[in-house]
């Protein structure tokens, strides 16, 4: 669980926002090292459709834009690419830094309407009850999360794919596949979640 | 001990899509492996690496001892180097890994968490991919030793993707074999077997990796512009080392062409397969070419020629 965030609500700008990124948030403390100089943003595969590009999203976290940064799109857009990773000339872990703003902003109760959050609640599912990824069932989770007629539509609109793969052997009918010792592993993630909220301080 | 058989072992992590979209790379790198002399022992029991979505939904210490289970069962397996050939499970797994053995207090986190199904994570294994354990460990020309039926005249376009080199093909702990934005791997990999490297630029372009998945209509353009590339330079196949890519890449063609006006019907192999036909080894049982859903003719008539 993640530390709470500064509570003055009431202004746009929480200066203290940049020191909770700072001490909460993997690869934070590296912030400080941004130049603005956007090759993270200029290197990124769709950082024209996000809200705002990693560059101007950092800046935003430097003036205390709490809310902004926490609602923008921006990390729900990350195809993980690690591009803005190998180029800053700062070797600031952007994508990282993205991946755990995501993790914190869903922890905080931001989020949870977008594409991203839904689908990986329905992985999380399987990795927590089969200790791996069943494909069929994660994408059919995710598509019923919008609702049964959207389930079914995306579901029907996706048929030849599915079929295809079914016919190669590449998804397979029957019961998922699952490691030997699912109680092990649950045990394993329990420990580790209870561990976080410890450490959390909250 | 390796010396004796010629072999050398590795601790083998196939990873979830090996048992689901990506059978094909896992059927066509446990054929070629031995031919390469590389010995897979599969890691007993092993479990998902989070992909790139898993910390959202489960938090990042939970995600990271899903890698520290793996490692952890490796370390019972012996002191031999993990390998992958998903580009996912490599950069999860491989990335942990190296920051546990920096992090003394998360190693001792991930310890205590791993301790409640009584194991632990004490060695200092190596985590590597498979393309980078072929260019170091392996070596190019003993891949084209082992060719015994050259693909001539195949035109590829080797597409490398994202994971499968950043951020780690150019790190010491990564072994060095390639670089960030113009890897030449899979190119020496695609010559080796006979056939034809063709130019491609967007080589280390990304497919939309799992943003694909969930919200293909986000990422469409990006797949639309690497089979243009393809198309353009009249490649008869795309091959690729990422499970994601391959998907990506292959099932999305027909919903790219309904929204671009489009007509690409382009196959989209695993380097794996690739050589698997150039060592003369069955084109399906081995190359599992019948597991690919846009079928390569050319590709196919080279397996039935060489094979014995």
């Amino acid at each position: 669980m993640t530390a709470p965030l500064p509570q003055d609500a009431t202004r746009k700008y929480d200066l203290g926002f940049a020191r909770w990124v700072h001490d909460n948030i993997d690869g934070g403390d590296k912030l400080s090292l941004c130049m603005r100089c956007g090759v993270c943003s200029g290197s990124c595969p769709i950082g024209t459709q996000m809200d705002y590009g990693p560059r101007k999203l950092f800046m935003m976290i430097r003036a205390g834009m709490k809310e902004a940064v926490l609602s923008a799109n921006t990390m729900w857009n990350c195809t993980s690419c690690y591009r803005c990773v190998v180029r800053c000339p700062r070797a600031i872990p952007v994508a990282y830094i993205l991946q755990d703003l995501a993790t914190k902003a869903v922890e905080l109760g931001y989020a949870h309407k977008e594409d991203t959050t839904r689908f990986a609640k329905a992985f999380w599912w399987s990795t927590h009850r089969f200790g791996r990824t069943d494909e069929r069932l994660v994408t059919t989770r995710y598509y019923f999360s919008f609702g049964l007629m959207d389930g079914i539509l995306k579901g029907l609109a996706n048929l030849k794919i599915a079929w295809g793969m079914i016919r190669t052997g590449r998804m397979h009918i029957g019961a998922p596949k699952k490691i030997k010792n699912t109680n092990g592993l649950r045990d394993i993630l329990a420990k580790a979640q209870e561990i976080s909220e410890r450490d959390s301080g909250s | 001990m390796a010396e004796e058989t010629g072999k050398k072992k590795y601790t083998y992590y196939p990873g979830c899509s090996s048992q689901g979209s990506a059978a094909h790379l896992d059927q066509s790198l446990r054929a070629i492996a031995p031919e390469l002399g590389i010995e897979l022992e599969e890691l007993d029991d092993w479990n998902c690496c989070g992909a790139s979505v898993g910390h959202i939904a489960g938090g990042a210490l939970p995600t990271t001892v899903l890698s520290g289970r793996n490692l952890a069962k490796a370390e019972q397996q012996g002191p031999q180097d993990i390998l992958t050939g998903c580009a996912a499970c490599y950069l999860n797994t491989h990335g942990t890994n190296e920051k546990i053995k920096k992090e003394v207090a998360l190693r001792r986190k991930v310890n205590e968490a791993l301790s409640a199904a009584d194991l632990s994570y004490d060695a200092d294994l190596q985590v590597r991919h498979a393309c980078e354990v072929i260019v170091n460990d392996v070596g190019i020309d003993k891949v084209k030793d082992r060719v015994t039926n050259p693909l001539d005249g195949l035109k590829v376009a080797g597409y490398v993707g994202c994971q499968t080199v950043r951020p780690f093909a150019n790190t010491d702990a990564g072994g060095n074999y390639d670089t960030y934005d113009d890897p030449e791997f899979l190119d020496d990999f695609v010559e080796a077997c006979g056939a034809q490297a063709v130019d491609f630029n967007p080589k280390t372009s990304c497919c939309g990796g799992s943003v694909s998945v969930m919200s293909p209509d986000k990422t469409l353009h990006l797949i639309e512009k690497i089979l243009a590339a393809a198309k353009e330079v009249e490649a008869d196949v795309i091959a690729t080392p990422c499970p994601l890519c391959q998907t990506n890449a292959e099932m999305y063609q027909d919903a790219i062409n309904k929204k671009f006006g489009t007509d690409y019907h382009i196959p989209v192999v695993f380097y794996s397969q690739l050589m698997a036909v150039a060592f003369g080894m069955d084109g399906d049982k081995d190359a599992a070419l019948n597991r690919n859903t846009i079928r390569s003719k050319k590709l196919e008539a080279m397996a039935k020629k060489g094979a014995k």
